[in-house]
């Protein structure tokens, strides 16, 4: 029996003139893996911010378990709400004033060696500065910082990008294996559609700042809209 | 004449946005400044690194605020003489040099030298992270960014500028003293002499008192615009500029209010 966790309707955030997400609405379930994919540019990250609180919307409702919307609560409440979400950010958005060691140790003071090895990092990382390290490398530091949290809801915003086919092949199989064993509810931001097949239960797709298609990933080639049969074939 | 309305009415929508600008951002500092209060109550205190901006604000910022007071000392020196010796008043040097040093030279130089230092690279430091998703990045390490990034800074602040400026004082003291010995020939021991039977504590008092205040403007205003920063690089640039002109302006001006203030003393 599926069980909804957050609920997203009617939602729509402009940036001044500009609409991002226009009428959008969308299911987030727990524990589930679901992947959003699109076009670059059509809100893909707006929308994961919307809902791990870190923007504001225009109109709509973001519901999460008995809190009706999101948008209504005040400051204390929302660090809290915020404080249930690990966020691989796109750019990783490590702290560059610390170290990597520093960066773990953020919210979790023991235990975090071992995630290095999960990420396939090397431990004399450690003591390396993020800015100094490649962006393939930052991003998986990104993973094991959103991860150490023990979070209850995992948004990852590109987390292959950047990285080479081996350590990527290698990424997705430690997402798979936190979302299948650890049954986290997971929100997975990707253009890379190795990531939504192995991991991810259910595909979002969004066009025009709406949910254009919504399945089970593995129905994808099967029931598939044309629009995003024609995206995931690199057709226009 | 239809035209000439309208283009009086747009320049009445154009006086009213800038006024709207003005009166809206000066209510977002007020709020980031209550937030900043409330936090500070609130939430935790981030000992680490109010140590570390304290060498990087008031450690740091020594050989600038050194240097300043020294020249502005000796120049205060020449200058005083070149006036006073036109009606035999040389004596009163010391005393003119010491009272400009404390009460207005030393707090309001070191005061906009810290500003373009310190202000500017707390505002461009905390601008990047704003831009670059690091604020955002620790709010989910549920991490307040006020008490993480804005208290430490403004603490170090209100606490290095007195400081430095207590120092600037001795220095700039020091560098009419060299000159009028050195240069002016004065006697060395009845320079010291005046200088010290003449100042009072409350004209030291309230250039630390001036310090106090530029401390915290500096460093406020540092941490509001990098917290508003956007866009990309030309945005966090941006953000530097406004902290730099704007705190040198609220210097210039609380400098005006304080002194008002202690001439009625
Ligand atoms: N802070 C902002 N101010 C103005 N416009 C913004 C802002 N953030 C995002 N946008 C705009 O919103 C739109 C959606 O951006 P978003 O980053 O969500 O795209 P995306 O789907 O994640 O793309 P990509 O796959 O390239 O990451 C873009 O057109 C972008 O220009
Ligand atoms: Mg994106």
């Amino acid at each position: 029996m599926r069980k909804v966790k957050i609920r997203i309707k009617n939602l729509s955030k402009n940036f001044g003139d500009k609409v991002v997400l226009k009428n959008l609405n969308l299911d987030i379930y727990e524990s589930e893996s679901l992947a959003i994919i699109g076009e670059s540019g059509t809100g893909k990250s707006v929308l994961t911010k919307c809902i791990d609180g870190l923007e504001d919307y225009d109109s709509g409702i973001i519901s999460y378990e008995n809190i009706d919307n999101i948008r209504n609560l005040n400051t204390q409440k929302k660090n809290e709400y915020l404080g249930k979400f690990g966020i691989l950010f796109q750019n990783a958005a490590l702290l560059d004033s610390l170290t990597v060691e520093e960066n773990l140790k953020f919210c979790k003071k023991d235990n975090f060696k071992k995630i290095l090895n999960d990420v396939a990092l090397p431990e004399s990382l450690l003591n390396e500065y993020p800015n100094n390290l490649s962006i393939g490398v930052q991003k998986r530091i990104g993973l094991a910082r959103a991860i150490l949290k023990s979070p209850e809801i995992l948004i990852l915003d590109e987390p292959t990008t950047g990285l080479d086919p081996i350590i990527g092949k290698q990424i997705n199989s430690l997402i798979k294996k936190l979302v299948k064993e650890k049954k986290i509810t997971t929100i997975t931001v990707t253009h890379d559609m190795q990531s939504v097949y192995e991991f991810s239960d259910y595909t979002a797709f969004i066009k025009k700042g709406s949910i254009s298609w919504y399945g089970k990933s593995n129905e994808i080639k099967k029931k598939g809209n044309k629009s995003l049969l024609n995206f995931i074939n690199g057709l226009y | 004449m239809n035209n000439l309305i309208k283009k009086f009415f747009f320049f009445l929508k154009k006086i009213g946005s800038v006024f709207f600008e003005i009166f809206s951002s000066i209510g977002e500092i007020v709020l980031f400044f209550f937030n900043s209060v409330r936090y500070l109550f609130t939430g935790q205190f981030y000992t680490k690194i109010f140590f570390l901006q304290l060498i990087k604000i008031g450690y740091n910022s020594l050989p600038v605020v050194g240097l300043t007071s020294i020249f502005t000392g000796m120049v205060l020196a020449l200058q005083s003489y070149t006036g006073f010796s036109r009606f035999s008043a040389e004596s009163a040097i010391p005393n003119v040099v010491v009272l400009s040093i404390t009460r207005e030279l030393a707090p309001v130089l070191a005061g906009l030298m810290v500003a373009g230092r310190s202000g500017a690279a707390i505002a461009a430091e905390i601008g990047t992270m704003k831009v670059t998703e690091q604020i955002d990045a620790l709010k989910t390490l549920s991490t307040n960014p006020y008490n993480y990034l804005v208290i430490p800074r403004v603490f170090a602040g209100v606490i290095s500028l007195p400081i430095l400026v207590f120092i600037g004082d001795i220095i700039g003291v020091l560098g009419g003293y060299l000159i009028c010995t050195q240069v002016l020939n004065f006697n060395p021991v009845v320079y010291l002499q005046n200088t010290y039977n003449f100042v009072q504590f409350l004209d030291v008092f309230s250039g630390l008192v001036k310090a106090f205040v530029f401390g915290f403007i500096i460093t406020f205003m540092g941490c509001y615009y990098g917290f508003n920063a956007k866009g990309g690089a030309q945005g966090v640039g941006m953000s530097t500029t406004y902290s730099v002109v704007s705190s040198s302006i609220l210097i210039l001006l609380m400098n005006y209010i304080l002194t008002s203030l202690f001439f009625n003393l």
